[in-house]
């Protein structure tokens, strides 16, 4: 027996190297995750863990300014997962338990932020509400201190950031928790009503309590994404100063790439520790949690001390979020919004045949090309991790998660650290002329391969297929791997099986994977901020760009533009990838 | 059908297979298959018949290649095929969910494998529609899986195998999701169709009267190998262990003394009367047996020369009439099949038990 245990993995392999294709597959996206994921990580990692690094850790830690800063790193993700995931349940809470009127609607502003290009709500945020702003100082005319001199409507620091992170991020908590919410069996509810417990109750005892793995998770995953966000601190930080704007500074101010990748090690503490617990532990709860097939119908709140404040409050909240992407819009056709308010086009000129026209077809072009590979690839992580047993499968989806859990900085820096030469093989042969194999050419910098392009392609595909494999895997564990299996039995090869069953079939995983990278890669900024070259202009840092000079206009022109080919984008998708066949129908329903 | 000019071949041999899992879960190993020798004829209708986990699915996925032996060989017309892929092995497999594809229509589901192999249209049509009729689905080739019935499901599913006249037709219990009247009528198709093109034929089961009515012959598995390979009578009249006697049908076990052997017929006395009859195992004289008894190889009557019982429970069950009788200290079960039995005894009542020799098997203890 011994002996079979230790071949097993070799079996595995055997049994998958027979399809060549599944072979080829394999390795490639290992290679792949390997190169653009692990590889710079590890890289930074080394070079914080180098003999220049060390001494600076024993400084930082023991410096008050640095210990400020990782303390506002991790104030900010409290509060913003505190707050988002709040705003997220109240959300959910009135779309699937209360009996609200405009649920609708509700619903749709809720799902506005998924397009929010960086600094857009930050900006917006400056001019409605901040020292100048047009709503607190124009129509109210706020003029408060909290004593010191500090004024109430200084939306620059902790608020005003923890306001916009949460509203630019509350969307994930919203969906995850409405999805919850639905999938909860009424009939636990019901049953505690029948054992005499009030609404209030039920909802403390048994809803609340159901949905803590959910609540955990949506908080979790905000608190990482609010310590690793980059734009909005930059804009409206102020003097809190959190890590991610420390690194940022230490590379693009003082060219310091050892201090940065100290910096970032820090960093990365806290976003590895939420992702592992997110992974191994939260999930293994909800699992057990959530029963499955709802049984009843939910009851409704309709008691109106409950009912109209909840409702109030959420309207509340979707006026906000309209203030905030009207002043973009707003912003974009006028001259100086709240100065001088006189309609101009002068902004989408700059943007559409001035200088931003190259920044504009450039992150264009680039997302267009990165988007159906990180779709691709995303369904083939996910098959092969689904379907295929092999030593190393955990591993492979948990290597390409860390795509999006580490966060954006440490990914630029990492980059710069490995791909900014030449990476060659020098032959053990030839002596002093031995010759030279390029493995992968320069990336980053200055005379890098395709002017920076490639980089950039490469970093929106590993941002982008984490959530087409997490979708992906979902879909998978719903279908029937006899299904795969009665087309290989009828003599089909893994390859075919792949093209014409199961992409079908997971095509609206496939779908939101694709819309999902396309408006990733268009908005995103901290990786990139690092990698853009002379010759390769991208939106996001021109956005920024503009914002830091106080050139609002041309930054919503840009933001205007930007949503509208996301959006675009998303209708062609729609109708050529999400055209029904009826397979999804018949996979809802027969489930 | 084409596929008679396949008839002579298909026939399969699983030398020494063996399939050990890790553990689902947990650490340690599960072993599976362990050691089966299979040969399986051409044409030969055969059953893989056994408990819940006992590795019957596991061979068959062995077969077909979707699982790779931890040991042995597969060897399909003398050729090995332990290394080949699962589509490249001339076998088509019918699943227990039917595994239709949902995105295509019933003819684009049949038609999958044809237009694999390259087929041309015209010929792909022609075997689609020959196939379609020959299930009798010739007017549903244009709707989609989830516009179907149960058995009509059943139907394509099994037309989409047929279709690709496979060397080895595998199915894995293809009838349990079906209700109790289908499964009779599918059970009965299953069989003439098979018998009419002779593809041969492996089928996992574990209802031993769907094993009995479509095999040729039945191999029954008991955690991971196999007890007893024979026809469905052999297995039925002449079990070889306690295990097969009380998993295929019911069976009364009844301890007794070899009191003579001759010719593996030993001399036994049983619920009072003595018969010789034939035993299992080689048995010597003196030695202890344990006596099947089906239970219709028991009658109730009343007549003062027998062994006396009480009857405990009587159940009218329509065709039969089912006993528990209380004989000393066992209770055993008796079934009166006889239409001309027309009356019931009573439970309290204390009648006589007979016993037909012809139907007693004899087992090593
Ligand atoms: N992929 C697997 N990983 C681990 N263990 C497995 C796997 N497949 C089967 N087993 C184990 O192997 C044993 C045999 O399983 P198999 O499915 O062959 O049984 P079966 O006879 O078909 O049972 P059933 O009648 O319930 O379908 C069981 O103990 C099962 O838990
Ligand atoms: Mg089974």
């Amino acid at each position: 027996m011994a002996a079979i245990i230790r071949s097993r993995p070799i079996r595995q392999f055997r049994q998958i190297f027979q399809d060549p294709v599944l072979a080829v597959a394999l390795i490639a996206v290992s290679l792949f995750v390997f190169i653009a994921v692990i590889l710079p990580i590890l890289a930074m990692v080394s070079t914080g863990f180098s003999a220049e690094g060390l001494p600076l850790f024993q400084n930082y830690l023991q410096n008050p300014i640095y210990q400020t800063i990782i303390t506002n790193t991790v104030v900010l993700g409290l509060t913003v997962g505190i707050i988002g995931t709040g705003l997220g349940f109240l959300f959910a809470y009135v779309q699937v338990k209360v009996k609200a009127p405009f649920k609708r609607f509700m619903h749709l502003i809720a799902l506005v932020p998924i397009i929010s290009p960086p600094f857009a709500l930050a900006s917006a945020a400056i001019l409605t509400f901040g020292r100048n702003g047009m709503i607190t100082k124009g129509i109210f005319g706020v003029r408060c201190f909290w004593g010191q001199g500090r004024s109430c409507n200084d939306i620059y620091g902790l608020d005003g950031l923890t306001m916009v992170l949460a509203l630019s991020l509350f969307t994930v908590a919203y969906l995850n928790l409405k999805g919850m919410m639905l999938a909860l069996d009424p009939a636990m509810e019901e049953a505690a009503t029948n054992l005499g417990a009030s609404k209030w109750r039920t909802f403390r005892t048994v809803t609340i309590p159901m949905l803590l793995p959910g609540i955990l998770s949506s908080f979790l995953l905000l608190f990482v994404e609010a310590i690793a966000d980059l734009g909005n601190p930059l804009v409206l930080g102020g003097n809190f100063e959190v890590l991610a704007t420390r690194i940022y500074v230490t590379i693009i101010g003082l060219y310091d790439t050892n201090a940065a990748a100290v910096l970032s090690v820090v960093l990365l503490v806290p976003s590895l520790t939420v992702f592992i617990i997110q992974r191994y532990w939260v999930n293994r709860q909800s699992v057990v949690s959530v029963t499955g097939k709802p049984t009843g119908t939910p009851q409704q709140i309709t008691h109106p001390l409950v009912r109209w404040p909840l409702v109030a409050l959420v309207l509340a909240i979707c006026l906000l979020i309209i203030i905030l992407y009207a002043t973009i819009f707003v912003g974009s056709f006028v001259k100086v919004l709240g100065v001088n308010n006189e309609f101009t086009i002068d902004h989408f000129d700059f943007v559409i045949n001035g200088y931003g026209s190259e920044a504009m077809t450039d992150t264009t072009l680039l997302s267009i090309i990165s988007t159906p590979l990180a779709g691709i690839l995303g369904m083939i992580i996910a098959f092969l991790v689904v379907r295929k047993a092999f030593l190393g499968r955990g591993l492979l989806d948990f290597s390409t998660m860390l795509g999006i859990a580490v966060p954006g900085t440490i990914l630029g820096i990492g980059y710069l650290l490995v791909f900014n030469n030449d990476i060659q093989l020098v032959l053990p042969f030839g002596g002093e002329n031995a010759p030279v194999i390029t493995l992968i050419p320069k990336l980053t910098g200055g005379r890098a391969i395709f002017g920076g392009a490639m980089a950039i392609v490469i970093v929106y595909m590993v941002r982008s297929i984490p959530a087409a494999l997490r979708s992906g895997v979902a879909a998978l564990s719903q279908i029937d791997p006899a299904i795969e299996e009665a087309s290989i039995s009828l003599g089909a090869d893994n390859a075919l099986t792949f093209r014409k069953i199961t992409l079908p079939l997971i095509r609206p995983a496939f779908l939101s994977g694709l819309i999902y990278a396309f408006a990733r890669s268009m908005t995103t900024i901290s990786a990139i901020v690092f990698l853009t070259t002379p010759q390769t202009k991208i939106m996001t840092a021109q956005i920024l760009n503009e914002v830091e000079n106080g050139r609002f206009g041309n930054a919503f022109a840009y933001c205007v533009i930007l949503i509208l080919i996301v959006l675009v984008a998303i209708g062609i998708l729609y109708l050529t990838v999400g055209s029904t066949t009826g397979a999804e129908r018949t996979l809802e329903g027969g489930a | 059908m084409a596929a008679a000019n396949k008839a002579n071949s298909g026939s399969l041999w699983l030398e020494k297979i063996s399939k050990v899992f890790p553990a689902r879960g947990g650490s340690g190993e599960v072993t599976a298959v362990n050691a089966v020798d299979l040969t399986i004829q051409q044409g030969e209708f055969l059953t893989l018949l056994g408990p819940s986990g006992c590795g019957k699915t596991t061979t068959l996925r062995l077969i077909a290649g979707f699982e790779m032996p931890s040991s042995g060989h597969i060897l399909l017309d003398g050729k090995d095929i332990t290394n080949q892929p699962p589509n490249k092995r001339d076998m088509a497999m019918v699943f227990q969910s039917y595994a239709l594809f949902p995105h295509m229509t019933v003819f684009d589901n049949i038609a999958y494998g044809l237009h694999i192999r390259k087929l041309s249209r015209s010929e792909i049509k022609e075997k689609v529609a020959n196939t379609l009729d020959l299930m009798g689905l010739q007017d549903l080739g244009a709707r989609r899986p989830n516009e179907l019935s149960g058995g009509q499901q059943q139907r394509v599913a099994l037309a989409r195998s047929l279709v690709m006249e496979p060397r080895v037709l595998l199915f894995d219990e293809p009838l349990s999701n079906l209700d109790a009247k289908l499964r009779v009528q599918m059970r009965s198709e299953i069989h003439a169709l098979q018998r009419r093109l002779s593809i041969t034929s492996v089928y996992v089961t574990h209802d031993q009267v769907e094993a009995m009515a479509l095999s040729d012959r039945i191999v029954v598995m008991n955690k991971g190998q196999i007890e007893q390979i024979g026809t469905p009578d052999e297995i039925y009249r002449r079990p070889i262990s306690r295990f097969v006697a009380d998993f295929i049908g019911r069976a009364n076990f009844l301890e007794a003394r070899a009191e003579a052997v001759m010719n593996n017929q030993a001399t036994v006395t049983l619920l009072g009367q003595t018969m010789t009859i034939s035993a299992a195992g080689n048995p010597k004289t003196g030695d202890t047996l344990v006596a099947v008894l089906r239970p219709e190889a028991l009658k109730l009557r009343v007549d003062p020369q027998l062994q006396p019982a009480l009857v405990e429970q009587a159940m009218y069950l329509g065709s039969e009439i089912e006993y528990r009788v209380r004989v000393g200290q066992g209770i055993l079960t008796v079934v009166e099949n006889d239409p001309r039995a027309s009356h019931i005894f009573r439970e309290g009542e204390t009648v006589g038990i007979d016993t037909i020799p012809e139907a007693v098997h004899l087992l090593p203890a």
